[in-house]
């Protein structure tokens, strides 16, 4: 039958542990956090990633001739500009994006230490008849 | 029934096994709790490629965005501006853009409409919040969901152990 990764009551596992409102909140929860902790590090991955082009782009651009201008990309066009000019936008796009990374940083910390909180309620109530692990 | 904003209906929890098993038998409840995750999971698909084409097109309408904001900045002075142009895809060709006070949006079904920077920008800035506003409902929807199938989930795994428990009891009984 359906075959979920978790949370889930295992089956043939006969337990007396009734199930009330309050703990399937709790694995509700905890189910939830986890799908939004998935989505959150995957962001968190790709906008790293970008961040960590950004700082190459920006060494890249102090080695270059302050007189030369450069194609910088501006939507879908290469405008001919000053290297200042350039070096402007890549610094307003990379403080952009540390300020999101250290967001979803904060967020994915916060997400787990809710999860963990919620892992010690549940096993301490349902022990081996759930598991809340990742697969 | 209970629903979330966009009309989802709340997943209904079994508050007592005993009492639920009453009616149905245990195949044909099971069968039932199934049909309803299925048709949770239904509406999860739908929400995650709507997340998905979400995702691909805000930062479409942010590069355009960009653009925008460059030629609006770009007005006072008389300077031309001086592009590397793509004319299709891996061939750029160079082309000299005059400063320009006007550009043309692409509305879709066939439509592209004259704009001043100043509404082309407004424009496509509402449309961002928008599209934003739309994912913002997407992942909440998403995550709502995902409350429900576990609710349903664990239903079903609680009448699944339940009609284990009523078979030995009723081997017990006859032995």
């Amino acid at each position: 039958m359906s075959s979920s990764r978790f949370p889930l009551l295992q089956r043939k596992e006969e337990r007396d542990a009734e199930v009330t409102w309050e703990d399937q909140q709790r694995i509700n929860e905890f189910s939830k956090l986890n799908t939004r902790y998935e989505r959150l590090d995957d962001e968190y991955k790709r906008e790293k990633e970008e961040d960590e082009y950004l700082d190459d782009l920006i060494m890249e651009l102090e080695l270059l001739d302050d007189d030369e201008p450069i194609n910088y990309k501006v939507g879908d066009v290469f405008i001919k500009m000053a290297l200042e000019d350039a070096q402007a936008r890549v610094q307003r796009d990379k403080s952009r994006l540390s300020t999101r990374v250290g967001g979803l940083d904060a967020e994915l910390a916060a997400t787990q230490a809710k999860m963990d909180d919620l892992k010690k309620v549940l096993y301490a109530k349902f022990g081996q008849a759930i598991n809340l692990e990742k697969s | 029934m209970d629903a979330n904003p966009r009309g989802i209906p709340r997943a209904p929890f079994v508050e007592d096994v005993d009492e639920y098993m009453k009616t149905d038998s245990p195949e044909a409840t099971l069968r039932k709790l199934s049909e309803t995750v299925s048709k949770y999971r239904f509406m999860e698909n739908s929400r995650l490629q709507q997340r998905g084409s979400l995702e691909q097109k805000i930062p479409e309408i942010e590069k355009t965005l960009d653009i925008v904001d460059y030629l609006r900045d770009r007005q006072g002075t008389s300077e031309p501006i001086e592009t590397l142009f793509e004319v299709n895809d891996t061939l750029y060709a160079h082309a000299t853009v005059p400063p320009t006070a006007t550009v043309n949006l692409w509305l879709g079904a066939n439509v592209m409409l004259e704009y001043t920077t100043d509404e082309a920008k407004e424009l496509l800035a509402s449309k961002l919040t928008v599209a934003k506003t739309g994912l913002k409902n997407a992942i909440e929807d998403l995550e709502f969901l995902r409350d429900q199938i576990t609710t349903m989930e664990v239903n079903i795994a609680r009448v699944y152990n339940w009609d284990v428990k009523q078979r030995r009891l009723q081997r017990e009984a006859s032995a």
